[in-house]
């Protein structure tokens, strides 16, 4: 089943940051949201999740960095059961080893506390806890910026193996057109509170049409990072 | 762990050591002639060089400061702090009296201070910056803005001189200590609503919590799970600063209403310049202060791990 939401918008002080939006997303489709800092991507993905949870849909959001997704004075293990307990769903040993292994983070202390993992292991937790509930969209902002390229590209092959033969939709928000290329079948750029277009990635790079598009594509060394 | 404790224990240690030191040094080194001070106390004026020299003597002003301060400090070590210079009685028996008056009021008043402060800051943060929260704000800084010796001689003002509902003085019966307790209760109520209400507002602005709420975490167990520990970190580090206002406060606040608590102990003593008697109040404030302050580093530290993380 299609996910869609219409008429996303936000305001910030009287000034509009995001004009109404339309969104639709495919069951298993890939998309990339790109565009330049403070064109109003992670806002656009801030109203769609807490849009679509309002309406009772199954969405999972993972923030751009695991400081903005643990709290510092809790275990591990109290997030993993919260997380469960927030879902609905009882506590699931045999899940969470399963996801712990897709993402390789089987050997974290679960009793110690987020700044007891490295961030990289931090942040494969917080996308392990994301998909607790196997969402139907799963909206990640800026997921691996605060990472390493290496450890970034890691986690991102994890998650796609994860993903593989599953019905969750993923929505990539990045400015880098890099990651989002190698990993989306659809792109979307983002200019000024607008989606200004949204197109397969194929089309998107050989063929950009607006100004903001081209700016994106005319940086092609992106091609040569690994993720 | 141990080895944090181990460095608590002797920070603890070097503190009172110091105040040891420096409480013996400022009252050995007070302008005047302590020994006609206490000469006086005992037999009045006029008294003769013969019974100065005795006291001198009696005292051990004649041995110079170190032979004093040890002479001093190792009885202390052992429990002993000596005997008032002025009657010779034993000062511990009359410290303990002084303290069954004290404590008690100091934990009423604390109890009191909480029991207002954190529904106040509740029901304040609830919508900052509404008429309510201001009014709290507006009122707890008054609250800290008033003199405890103003407050307490306003109080008896109007429930002992107009009303007659209550005892000015004395500490006679437990009614005797409402107004006390009123009076530092009060105090404490209006730091801590401040306190309490800027630590909640700063855990709610925690950059993790917009992700517990899409993540589907009730907002209640939010409340309870991540924002009441953020809170609690910065009042339990200030709770160790208002123990020592509240001590002051207690000074104060004992001499007004009559009570013979640690305050007035002090201050009789401090006028009487009996030495032991005042290094004894002074040594057992800093053994409290140390003990508590060693106890909030703990409680801190169970709360906010990262701290010892950052010692280590």
């Amino acid at each position: 089943m299609t996910i869609q939401a219409y008429g996303l918008s936000a305001e910030l002080s009287g000034h509009t940051i995001l004009y109404p939006t339309n969104l639709d997303f495919k069951p298993g489709e890939r998309v990339g949201l790109v565009g330049a800092s403070g064109s109003g991507k992670s806002t656009l993905g801030h109203e769609l999740v807490d849009t679509l949870r309002a309406r009772g849909a199954s969405v999972a959001h993972v923030p751009q960095s695991p400081d903005e997704a643990l709290d510092p004075l809790r275990s591990m293990a109290f997030h993993w059961r919260e997380a469960e307990k927030a879902l609905g769903v009882a506590p699931d040993h045999a899940r969470r080893e399963m996801l712990f292994k897709a993402l390789q983070i089987e050997r974290g202390d679960l009793r110690k506390r987020p700044w007891g993992w490295s961030r990289g292991m931090q942040q494969r937790f917080v996308i392990a806890m994301a998909l607790i509930g196997t969402p139907d969209l799963l909206v990640m902002d800026e997921p691996t910026s605060a990472l390493d390229p290496v450890v970034a590209a890691g986690t991102m092959d994890l998650l796609e193996d994860y993903l593989k033969d599953r019905q969750t939709a993923l929505l990539l928000i990045t400015h880098d057109l890099g990651l989002a290329a190698r990993r989306v079948s659809r792109l979307m750029v983002m200019e000024a509170g607008r989606i200004v277009e949204d197109a397969p990635t194929s089309k998107f790079l050989s063929a950009p049409e607006t100004q903001a598009a081209k700016a994106l594509c005319a940086h092609r060394n992106w091609l040569e990072l690994p993720c | 762990m141990i080895g944090i404790f181990a460095g608590l224990l002797l920070r603890a240690l070097v503190v009172l050591t110091g105040a040891a030191l420096a409480t013996f040094a400022l009252l050995w080194h007070a302008p005047g002639d302590p020994a006609l001070a206490i000469a006086e106390a005992r037999y009045g004026q006029n008294v003769s060089k013969e019974v100065l020299d005795f006291i001198r003597a009696e005292a051990g002003f004649d041995d110079g400061f170190w032979t004093a301060f040890w002479a001093w400090l190792v009885p202390l070590l052992k429990g002993d702090f000596g005997q008032s210079s002025v009657n010779g009685r034993d000062v511990w028996p009359d410290l303990v009296t002084a303290m069954s008056y004290t404590f008690p009021l100091a934990l009423v008043s604390l109890a009191l201070g909480l029991a207002v402060s954190v529904p106040l800051a509740l029901i304040a943060t609830r919508k900052p910056g509404s008429w309510l929260d201001r009014g709290t704000v507006a009122l707890a800084s008054v609250g800290v803005a008033i003199p405890a010796f103003w407050l307490g001689l306003l109080l008896i003002l109007l429930f002992a001189v107009q009303l007659g509902w209550l005892p000015a003085m004395g500490a006679e019966t437990a009614t005797h200590s409402i107004l006390p307790a009123l009076t530092l209760g009060f105090g404490v109520a209006a730091s801590l609503t401040r306190i309490i209400r800027s630590g909640i507002l700063e855990a709610r602005g925690q950059p993790f919590l917009p992700a517990f709420i899409r993540r589907g975490v009730a907002r209640r167990d939010i409340a309870r799970d991540h924002v009441a520990p953020h809170a609690a970190v910065p009042v339990v580090t200030v709770l160790g600063l208002e123990l020592a206002f509240l001590l002051e406060g207690l000074v104060v606040v004992e001499v007004i209403f009559a009570r013979p608590g640690l305050g007035s102990f002090l201050v009789s003593a401090i006028f009487a310049r009996d030495f032991p008697k005042v290094q004894a109040v002074v040594i057992l404030a800093a053994v409290i202060f140390v003990v508590v302050n060693l106890a909030i580093d703990l409680i801190y530290r169970s709360l906010d791990p990262r701290v010892s993380e950052r010692d280590a």
